[in-house]
């Protein structure tokens, strides 16, 4: 069956951040610098290429644009200056939206401005959802206990709600996934058992990241931090999203401080603040490849996260230092962050936290049905290699 | 020594001190280099400090550098045919892998070439005069051009072209790779000043019948192809010195690949027609439409087994210039540019294929001995016509929309090109290609004497090429011609006429058509200046009438003698 070339595609993927790929001549330099690309998995050289000719079919099944970490290294060698890295990346946009099922991922990647305005209009939202309900039983000047303004069981009932959104978009869109990999792109059987051996792959992925510093396992000079910041920021986020899902009362509780809790969240906050400072100082400084090109959607992230922190910390010591009518206005305006900031996860980059643990298991799972199929050909004479 | 390329198979040393225990051997001597300057210096003292009358040097073949060991004789005032090379290098150092038996073998080489060299006389090379008229058939970039340095010169140039213009090929595109110069500004200039020079002699519709003589002294007739043939006022006589031929390329037939289907498919045309439709200005379907899918196909007729083994060379970049020409025109058009392997070998095509690829050309490539097959598209789809091929960079089959399909059709060797070979007797290659004396250290030159050949008739090359061929040929014209008289190797045979029964079978059988008949005495002669000393005379005189001079029974029985008689 031959596949219809698509010379289109490529234009379209530089609204991804896909600009140079059309410069490869694929001389595969890329894939024999990459520390992860393999004879099973050989990329960044074969994802350009389906890139460059524009076979969608192919690419929306493949998992070689997850497996990548963006050291670097492929487009500091690229002869052609073709910045393998970044096409990488661009895929791994155009991937999320292939994966998401309402078109929005799609829209923000495409446009900027239609990524903004949804964000405003979210925060608007949640703003007037937040000062309505403030008003109407509360009283301002009181941060917890009796009369809040924003008591906690009810931001605990409307965490969970915003919670219970993001499960759902995250869990059809990572089946969508699992369809498109694991049914469309594997033309082999998996046996069931392979799922269940290999189900490890994601808490271990997620929770070590150990790709992303195997990156550095080619180079003279090995650079750690990227990774150890990213990690900071990751568990950051879990523990963060952990306290905010479960523990919310004894969070907003005060104005003593729970040690047991509160430990947790300063831990976090270090992480978020070192990661979010460190990536903003890198996407303005430029001094590694893979923070030289910023998409539209990496600045409105770290902007967002930015604010989230900031405000975060203010309400933190607004309300320890009696000040609640302070604490409450900060707590609306971080609110106003979080909410747009958490919904827009499955349709950003920031989908990667579930689908990179995802397409590392289902690599592996890939992996050892493959090499099940070769051994079951080589035993049986009558199969035509 | 050649160097380490003789020594480190053949012990040199052990091969001058046998050669000093010969008889009649005055010195022998190893040398690292002995063809360098010191080298033949160190010949030169030797020779006249020595007083030596003979000289043998082992070293690599002569068609290397017997000339250069002959002048060394010469500066020592001695004559230059006194002297003989045995080959050791390519006979011995490069083809054997025991030194011990490369040795011996070297020194049974040295020994028959002493043997010989002690029958070898003096001979005298012979001068003719150079008439300074010179013929040029073909009128495109190569023949304008050699024909205009020529004749700037001062010297008559008869230039004959079959067509009613001039131009050739060239006339026949619009713009040129890399730099997109136009063909036409490149040309104007040039067939302005043709047609304007007093000197140059233009014979257009014409053709060259027949060409007889030799170095200096050819004379030729041009046919017009206006009348008939039985017109005789329409042929033209005329006396050169010297001939070039450059007669250009036609291009491959590419109805010849029938998965292509051209001539059935209207949409699938050829470079050419391309090009035509280039200079009307407007490059559509036949049904008039805005092509939105361009495919280029390259290697049509090129590189395969079936037609033409080699490669065509200007191609790739003229793909090239096709997709920043297409998308110049069409901005909306896609170009898909499919083919074997990018030639961008020459001076600035790199740099037009990468800027080809900024342009977002999609480059797919396919293996060679490979094919695409272009079919026609359901009505369901978007173009006119499918092309499935093997992708050979991304390992997958794939399909390339097209609506306008060009083949790149290769060079080919013209249908006239062997009578033309005939006529200024020159050979051809397998694929009709005119050969050069020496295709790296001659490639202008011919096998024979005054015959010189410039441009795509001797293989596919692109202009700058071509034109510098074409200058090449000229100036070494015009050193002839400075020189007025030539000199003819002395290597020639001989007819003893006492001893000559007029059979004629040697006539019939020299490659040079060298040798007459004398028919008021009844004997064969050989024209010096057109013998090349081949020996095939010598070889079938039944009554043994013919001596090839330096190449007498006596010098090459001794040499013979040589090999056999050591050991």
């Amino acid at each position: 069956m031959s596949i219809r070339v698509n010379p289109m595609f490529i234009d379209d993927l530089v609204r991804y951040g896909a600009e140079d790929v059309q410069l490869c001549y694929q001389c595969g330099d890329c894939s024999t610098v990459c520390p992860h690309a393999d004879e099973v998995y050989k990329f960044p050289r074969k994802s350009m290429r389906l890139l460059q000719m524009g076979l969608e079919q192919k690419l929306e099944t493949t998992l070689e644009p997850w497996l990548c970490y963006y050291c670097g290294q492929c487009s500091e060698q690229c002869p052609r200056e073709a910045d393998p890295g970044e096409t990488m990346m661009s895929l791994r946009r155009w991937l999320i939206s292939r994966y998401d099922f309402t078109g929005i991922a799609r829209q923000f990647f495409r446009s900027r401005t239609t990524e903004i305005i949804a964000i405003l209009i979210t925060a608007v939202l949640t703003g007037t959802f937040l000062l309505i309900y403030g008003f109407s039983g509360g009283n301002i000047n009181v941060y917890d206990g009796e009369g809040a303004f924003l008591p906690s069981p009810f931001i605990h009932k409307f965490d969970l709600s915003v919670g219970a959104i993001l499960v759902v978009f995250l869990v059809i869109n990572a089946i969508r996934m699992w369809y498109l990999v694991m049914i469309k792109g594997t033309p082999f059987d998996v046996p069931w058992w392979i799922y269940i051996k290999q189900f490890y792959q994601l808490p271990w992925h997620f929770f070590t990241q150990k790709r992303y510093a195997e990156c550095e396992k080619k180079r003279e000079h090995a650079v750690y931090m990227p990774w150890i910041i990213h990690l900071g920021l990751m568990l950051g986020y879990v523990t963060m999203l952990i306290l905010v899902m479960v523990y919310i009362e004894q969070l907003q509780a005060g104005p003593e401080i729970r040690w047991q809790v509160h430990i947790f969240g300063y831990l976090a906050t270090i992480g978020l603040s070192i990661g979010t400072i460190y990536f903003i100082r890198s996407r303005f400084k430029k001094h590694y490849i893979q923070y030289k090109k910023s998409h539209g959607t990496d600045w409105v992230f770290v902007v967002l996260l930015f604010i989230i922190v900031v405000t975060g910390i203010a309400q933190h010591i607004f309300h320890r230092t009696g000040l609640p009518e302070m604490a409450n206005t900060t707590y609306v305006v971080h609110l106003m962050s979080v909410v747009p900031w958490l919904l827009r996860m499955p349709f950003s980059k920031w989908a990667h936290l579930i689908y990179r643990p995802l397409a590392m298991y289902f690599a592996a799972i890939r992996r050892d049905a493959l090499v099940r199929q070769f051994s079951i050909i080589n035993s049986n004479p009558l199969v035509v290699k | 020594m050649c160097g380490t390329n003789i020594a480190k198979i053949v012990d040199v040393e052990a091969v001058a001190k046998f050669v000093s225990d010969l008889p009649n051997v005055v010195l022998a001597k190893t040398y690292k280099y002995m063809c360098s300057n010191p080298g033949q210096e160190m010949i030169t003292q030797d020779i006249k400090e020595n007083k030596l009358n003979r000289v043998v040097v082992a070293a690599c073949s002569p068609n290397m550098h017997e000339r250069t060991f002959r002048n060394a004789l010469r500066s020592a005032g001695l004559n230059q045919y006194l002297f003989e090379m045995a080959n050791i290098r390519e006979q011995c150092s490069w083809v054997h892998t025991d030194p011990g038996e490369a040795t011996e073998k070297a020194k049974t080489l040295v020994y028959a070439a002493i043997c010989r060299v002690e029958l070898h006389e003096e001979l005298e090379s012979m001068s003719v005069d150079m008439c300074p008229n010179v013929l040029i058939i073909g009128g495109g970039i190569a023949g304008m051009t050699a024909a205009l340095e020529i004749a700037d010169a001062g010297n008559n140039v008869y230039l004959v072209e079959k067509n009613n213009h001039l131009g050739g090929n060239l006339a026949r595109i619009d713009l040129t790779a890399p730099y997109l110069y136009s063909a036409r500004d490149l040309l104007t200039e040039k067939i302005t000043r043709t047609s304007n020079n007093k000197k140059i002699h233009l014979y257009l519709q014409s053709k060259v019948t027949e060409v007889t003589g030799f170095i200096g002294n050819f004379k030729a007739t041009i046919n017009s192809l206006n009348g008939t043939s039985s017109d005789k006022s329409k042929s033209i006589n005329v006396e050169i010195g010297n001939v070039v031929v450059c007669t250009g390329y036609k291009e491959f037939d590419a109805s010849r690949i029938v998965h292509y289907g051209y001539g059935k498919l209207p949409n699938v045309i050829t470079s050419f027609e391309l090009e035509k439709m280039i200079r009307t200005g407007r490059i559509e379907t036949k049904e008039g439409k805005i092509p939105k899918y361009v495919a280029i196909i390259h290697c049509v007729g090129s590189r395969s087994q079936e037609f033409h083994t080699y490669c065509s060379r200007v191609c790739c970049m003229t793909a090239l210039k096709y997709a920043h020409e297409i998308k110049s025109a069409n901005p909306e058009s896609y170009i898909s540019d499919i083919y074997i392997d990018m030639h961008a070998f020459g001076k600035g095509h790199e740099d037009f294929y990468r800027r080809s690829s900024e342009a977002k050309t999609l480059f797919l490539m396919y293996e060679k001995g490979d094919r695409p097959v272009i079919h026609k598209a359901a009505p369901k789809d978007d173009c006119e016509m499918l092309i499935e091929v093997n992708e050979k960079l991304s390992g997958e089959v794939i399909e390339i929309p097209a609506d306008l399909v060009i083949l790149m059709v290769g060079m080919e060797a013209r249908e006239d090109s062997r009578e033309v070979a005939r006529i200024v007797n020159i050979s051809q290659d397998k694929e009709g290609w005119f050969i050069e004396s020496h295709p790296k250290l001659e490639p202008v030159a011919t096998t024979t004497d005054g015959i010189f050949i410039a441009g795509t008739c001797v293989a596919p090359k692109d202009i700058p090429d071509t034109v510098a061929q074409a200058r090449a040929a000229a100036a070494r014209i015009l050193a002839r011609i400075a020189k007025e008289k030539i000199e003819v190797d002395a290597l020639y045979s001989e007819v003893n006429e006492n001893l000559c029964s007029g059979c004629r079978l040697c006539n019939t059988l020299c490659p040079y058509s060298a040798i007459e008949f004398l028919e008021d005495k009844k004997v064969s002669h050989i024209i010096s200046a057109l013998c090349k000393g081949c020996g095939v005379c010598v070889a079938s005189c039944p009554s043994t009438a013919i001596k090839g001079r330096h190449f007498t029974d006596q010098q090459v029985l001794a040499q013979i003698d040589g090999l056999f008689g050591v050991i």
